[in-house]
């Protein structure tokens, strides 16, 4: 009981200095200058030049040490050999370039990248949009969503009970097995089938990412003035075209938000094939060769890093388009 | 507020250890069992007075079963001295201890299963040298000492060669298991020579049985039980000097010695007649499930070569001897390499320069450390001063005798490889030369990856 | 309007039915892991679980009693029993395992030793001998029975009577709820500030945390865990929030600031001109309107948290004091791995809360809608 309250207290204390930084910020610069009196205008000004670095300081603290830090460190060391001894230059670079494997998991993650976001943005829409309309919505978002909320290790077992494969003659524990031999075909071994296993892979992905499109979606098309859906209606607009002609353009922004953020889950992927085939089988994506070089035997931070930077460095096309829509807007 | 903060966390740690001290019990009263050399516990507890209310941290990768049998021992310990072993166990033991290593704060003490990332760790001076004494101690009272002593031994940061690990509990690896009763309906008998095991094996498949269960399959580590294949038919094909020479690459992978040793094991895994499931299912099939062939009906397999740890896996209310039983990977009667045996273990070194965890390196010392476990499961040692009546049961005895009577015994090469070769492209290889790529080909991958190791 | 009611109801009935065809083909993997959860590893190992509902046909082998149970009986040395557990039936038996269904029940053959074997319909076998049996380990029989659906409760009960897994419980949560509630508060107001205030860096410091979303998480272990223990926070609950709280900083600020940028201009330039200051407004207007976003992210940073074993490990420790519920769960899979029934159990186990999370914050989601609608008129 003692730890219960000790727990209380401390999650008590954690969330209140939070509260108590922003209140309290705010109302020493409301002393400091105070938006009332002879000089209102010039206080408020003032303030308002001070006040947006308060509301991010707490943020751009954090950014700042937990992960500009660990980057700035992590391309230090992507120039230092095996155990950070030696200074090496662009040799890990130059070293990834000739790599078999290194190829082979920028060719996949390219695949990815094409097949995930699209499919789970998709399903996401269209599942938001059918719960939305139904009595037993709750529970079917419920069910979509459960994917998002097992662990990945848990997501491995489920699907092994769908790829599984056992000798034709045997007894199928695989889903897709069962259901192929129960048709006649052969078994199949769906995790060493070269290129397709990628897209078995690619499969769970989507399957997890689909609940996140959902409840992101779901809440944008909420979101959406009635008056405009009605207005719609009584022009004698057919679901459909209410559905792609009024709603879908009215949560661009939104797609635009669940595409961006999948397709970053979809750059780090990782556990995925971790568990799965640990990219054998030419399954290999960035994040799993990374992890193979710092943490997998012999660790080599220098080749680790190095993968790591690439990685960082394909996000620069969707940093390039967010910062050209942060202007249109802000315009 | 950070300080608040700071000390309310501190507090709720401090609570929670004082909360979760609930004292392990004895398994064995002491004393009680007149197969465990209680002496030795005695002596020790003698020559540590002073260690009372004192504690280290303990990390390891055994989890669950494994967890539960070691802290049986380590109460003992902790019985004896009055200090406080706090282990904990991590499935990414691996990630984990270079992690904490790196970033300053290790735990006292770690159990490695590969001494290829303790190499590493003594090297970049994580790693507390154990002194030439224990090096002596384990040359003097380990079977095959000089050869335990060496899978300690690294270079440390100065370059200087010491001993940095302990080799406590062992594993046997070449070890062929199979269902007695299945043998002698068929009329089968357990093949004395290498020679006669391929001869059984052709047999069988004569028969239109199949005689192997071969799985592959291991998550995040598919590809590790064909090393194993790989590395006792290097020991029956060629010299222990030669398989010394393979592990620290001096020896090439791609050398015509072991692509000869990789294309045997393309004998049993290359032919659909001779595994479960045909060469397909040999990559697939997880290495935890395909034992378990041996004990379908009708038969799946009738021959499953895999280290002791396995019977952890057969099915439920299997007893070992009886339902199931094993024999020794036979050596080829020609020539004249004896009786090699292949094996594993883990390794304990200590990280910080405390007392009592230099303390636990002399209780590994104590035959009584060995003869607990030995008395429960899934433990065998090389300890030559322990008494082999210690042990539980008939299977561990014959693995504990196995150990001692190798004219040659070899650890696990890939765990003596560089990780990146031993836990990596050896496996992925093996996967690649099942799935049908030739043995040449991808020996000479596996060498060119070792080549641009830095 | 009879004509539209019609015309509705069929599009109600096809809404209905692909949204039922949606979430059964999303549930079926999950599906799979909760019948699992209620098999033993055997029944997992040898049938596919959808084949668990069915009565069952299974092949295995009993063994007879030995030369202890044997009586005598007219001259013959006989052992008695039944081969059938509670609820089989017998459709064929054998005794070698090449062939285990070489017999129909109540037939009587000659084992390789010379004895007699009869096993009835039912299950009773009678194992008779002219001279003393001689054997350490019974015959085997051979079986190939049908048994009804069988299901179990004991790895829920081996999980959930685990050794601390109630203190790992108290654990999860002292790391789950400061490390949710901590970063959706500082980025909420980083992402009003990103999205309605007018300062020099704005779009580029919007890309930055995009940018940042993309950070791997295992570049980031050695190096913080190296600034926790200089600075002196070490490993303990001070540093996992911190650790939570930076990692899901990017996430919550890019979600929350796309939302709040959709939210009505007209609001908040009219509560500008009626000299409301900008926290007034954070608090009065762009909180409660920005309530779904809150929420949804809420859940994600909640499911992350509760689901993280790796961050737990590192920055919180490993010791049996310190688990969190995954470490629990983990330690019983063993070291070797391969318990899927443990682990079946165990995702049920560990998802119950997180379900509980998601039902709850539906009702916010929705508030969020009457939020709109007001704003709207």
């Amino acid at each position: 009981m003692d730890l219960f309250w000790l727990a209380v207290s401390t999650i008590a204390v954690g969330v209140f200095g939070c509260v108590a930084w922003f209140w309290g910020s705010n109302m020493i610069l409301d002393r400091i200058w105070p938006p009332r009196g002879p000089n209102a205008g010039d206080n408020i000004r003032k303030a308002n030049q001070v006040r947006p670095w308060l509301f991010l300081g707490p943020a751009i603290l954090f950014l700042t040490l937990y992960l500009v830090y660990p980057v700035i460190d992590s391309f230090w060391r992507s120039l230092h050999n095996a155990n950070g001894s030696r200074f090496v230059g662009g040799a890990n670079y130059s070293w990834l370039l000739g790599d078999g494997k290194f190829r082979e998991s920028m060719r996949n993650n390219m695949l990815w990248l094409l097949v995930v976001p699209a499919l789970s943005t998709l399903f996401g829409l269209i599942a938001a949009q059918l719960t939305d309309r139904i009595r037993w919505g709750n529970i079917g978002k419920s069910l979509i969503f459960m994917p998002m909320a097992i662990s990945f290790v848990g997501a491995g077992v489920i699907w092994k009970f769908i790829y599984e494969y056992r000798a034709a003659g045997e007894t199928q524990i695989g889903l897709l097995n069962w259901i192929v031999t129960s048709l006649g075909g052969q078994p199949q071994i769906w995790l060493t089938l070269p290129v397709w296993n990628n897209f078995f892979l690619m499969l769970v992905l989507v399957w997890i990412q689909t609940g996140f499109a959902m409840v992101i979606l779901s809440a944008a098309l909420r979101g959406i003035p009635e008056e405009t859906i009605e207005a719609a209606i009584l022009d004698g607009a057919s679901p459909w075209q209410v559905f792609f002609k009024i709603k879908v353009p009215q949560i661009m922004g939104t797609i635009a938000v669940v595409w961006t953020t999948i397709t970053i889950v979809v750059l780090k992927v990782f556990d995925i094939v971790f568990v799965m085939t640990n990219g054998q089988w030419g399954t290999q994506v960035l994040a799993n060769l990374m992890y193979d070089w710092m943490f997998r035997g012999t660790p080599d931070y220098g080749r680790g890093s190095a993968i790591a930077i690439v990685l960082m460095i394909l996000v620069t096309p969707i940093m390039i388009w967010n910062i050209r829509n942060a202007r249109r807007e802000a315009g | 507020m950070r300080t608040i903060l700071y000390l309310t966390a501190t507090a709720l740690s401090a609570a929670a250890l004082s909360a979760g001290g609930a004292a392990a019990q004895l398994v064995i009263e002491p004393g009680s069992d007149d197969r465990i050399n209680w002496q030795s516990l005695e002596d020790f507890k003698a020559a540590h007075p002073d260690l009372e209310g004192q504690s280290f941290t303990l990390l390891g990768p055994w989890l669950g079963a494994d967890q539960e049998l070691f802290t049986s021992v380590i109460a003992y310990f902790q019985d004896a001295t009055g200090a406080r072993v706090n282990y904990s166990g991590s499935d990414s033991f691996e990630q984990q201890i270079v992690i904490d290593s790196e970033a300053g704060s290790p735990p006292d003490m770690a159990v490695f299963p590969q001494p290829g990332l303790a190499a590493d760790l003594a090297e970049k001076g994580h790693l507390k040298p154990l002194g030439e004494d224990t090096a002596e101690w384990l040359r003097d009272n380990y079977a095959a000492g000089e050869s335990w002593a060496a899978l300690g031994t690294y270079a440390g940061p100065d370059g200087e060669q010491a001993l940095y690990a302990f080799p406590y509990k062992a594993d046997v690896k070449s070890l062929v298991w199979y269902v007695p009763e299945n043998f002698e309906d068929a009329g089968y008998e357990i093949p004395e020579t290498y020679e006669d095991l391929k001869a059984l094996t052709e047999q069988i498949a004569e028969d239109g049985e199949t005689p192997w269960c071969i799985g592959l399959g291991s998550g995040g580590a598919t590809g590790w039980p064909a090393t194993d294949w790989v590395e006792d038919l290097m020991l029956r094909m060629n010299s222990p000097e030669d398989y010394d020479a393979w592990t620290t690459n001096e020896l090439p992978f791609n050398d015509p010695k072991v692509v000869a040793a990789i294309e045997e094991f393309g004998w049993f895994a290359g032919n659909d007649d001779f595994v479960a499931g045909g060469t397909r299912g040999v990559s697939s099939t997880d290495f935890r499930d395909s034992p378990k062939g041996l004990f379908d009906s009708p038969p799946a397999c009738y021959m499953h070569r895999q280290a002791s740890f396995i019977p952890s896996f057969f099915p439920g209310g299997t007893v070992i001897g009886e339902d199931a039983d094993f024999f020794y990977f036979p050596a080829p009667a020609e020539g004249d390499l004896g009786q090699p045996v292949l094996g594993g273990g883990t390794l304990f070194a200590l990280l910080s320069d405390n007392a009592a965890a230099a303390a636990f390196v002399e209780f590994l010392k104590t035959p009584a450390a060995h003869e607990i476990w030995m008395a429960q499961k899934g433990f065998v040692t090389p300890h030559s001063g322990v008494n082999p009546e210690a042990y539980g049961d008939e299977t561990l005895k014959k693995m504990g005798q196995i150990l001692l009577d190798a004219t040659t015994f070899r650890f696990d090469g890939s765990d003596l490889m560089p990780g990146a070769i031993g836990a990596g492209a050896f496996w992925t290889g093996m996967v690649d030369f099942v799935g049908g790529r030739p043995a040449q080909q991808v020996a000479d991958r596996i060498q060119q990856t070792w080549s641009t190791l830095n | 309007m009879e004509g539209m009611a019609g015309q509705k109801s069929t599009l109600v009935w096809a809404v209905n039915i692909s949204a039922f065809l949606l979430v059964l083909l999303w549930t079926i993997p999950t599906l799979g892991l909760l019948v699992s959860s209620f098999r033993d590893r055997d029944q997992i190992a040898s049938s596919g679980w959808w084949q668990s509902f069915s009565a069952s046909e299974q092949t295995g082998f009993v063994r007879t009693g030995t030369d202890a149970d044997a009586v005598q009986r007219d001259g013959l040395y006989v052992i008695e029993g039944n081969v059938l557990a509670e609820g089989q039936s017998l459709v064929a038996w054998g005794t070698r395992a090449r062939d285990p269904g070489a017999h129909q029940p109540g037939e009587t053959v000659e084992t390789s030793d010379g004895w007699q074997l009869t096993v009835a319909e039912d299950g009773a076998y009678v194992l008779t001998s002219p001279t003393p049996f001689e054997m350490r380990r019974g015959e085997r029989i051979f079986l190939t029975t049908k048994a009804p659906p069988k299901f179990t409760a004991a790895n829920y009960q081996r999980v959930l009577t685990a050794e601390g897994l109630g203190r790992a419980f108290m654990n999860t949560l002292t790391v789950t709820i400061p490390a949710t509630v901590i970063p959706i508060l500082i980025a909420a107001f980083a992402a009003y500030a990103l999205a309605w205030m007018r300062f020099p860096g704005r779009a580029l410091l919007t890309a930055a945390v995009v940018g940042l979303l993309v950070v791997p998480l295992q570049v980031a272990l050695i190096p913080l865990l190296r600034m926790h223990n200089e600075i002196g926070i070490g490993k303990g609950y001070l540093g996992i929030w911190l650790a939570h709280t930076g990692f899901g900083l990017p996430l919550a600020i890019y979600l929350l600031r796309n939302y709040m940028i959709g939210l009505p201009r007209e609001v908040i330039e009219s509560a500008r001109v009626d000299g409301a200051t900008e926290f007034q407004i954070f608090r009065r207007i762009i909180l409660p309107l920005s309530f779904p976003a809150l929420a949804s992210f809420a859940i994600f940073q909640f499911l992350w948290v509760w689901n993280d074993l790796l961050v737990a490990t590192v920055f919180l420790g490993n010791t049996r004091e310190q688990l969190v519920m995954t470490g629990v769960l983990r330690e019983l899979m063993g070291s070797k791995g391969g318990e899927w029934e443990i682990l079946a159990t165990s995702a049920f186990i560990s998802i119950a809360v997180p379900l509980a999370v998601f039902f709850a914050m539906q009702k916010y989601l929705v508030r969020g809608l009457l939020a709109g609608s007001v704003k709207g008129g």
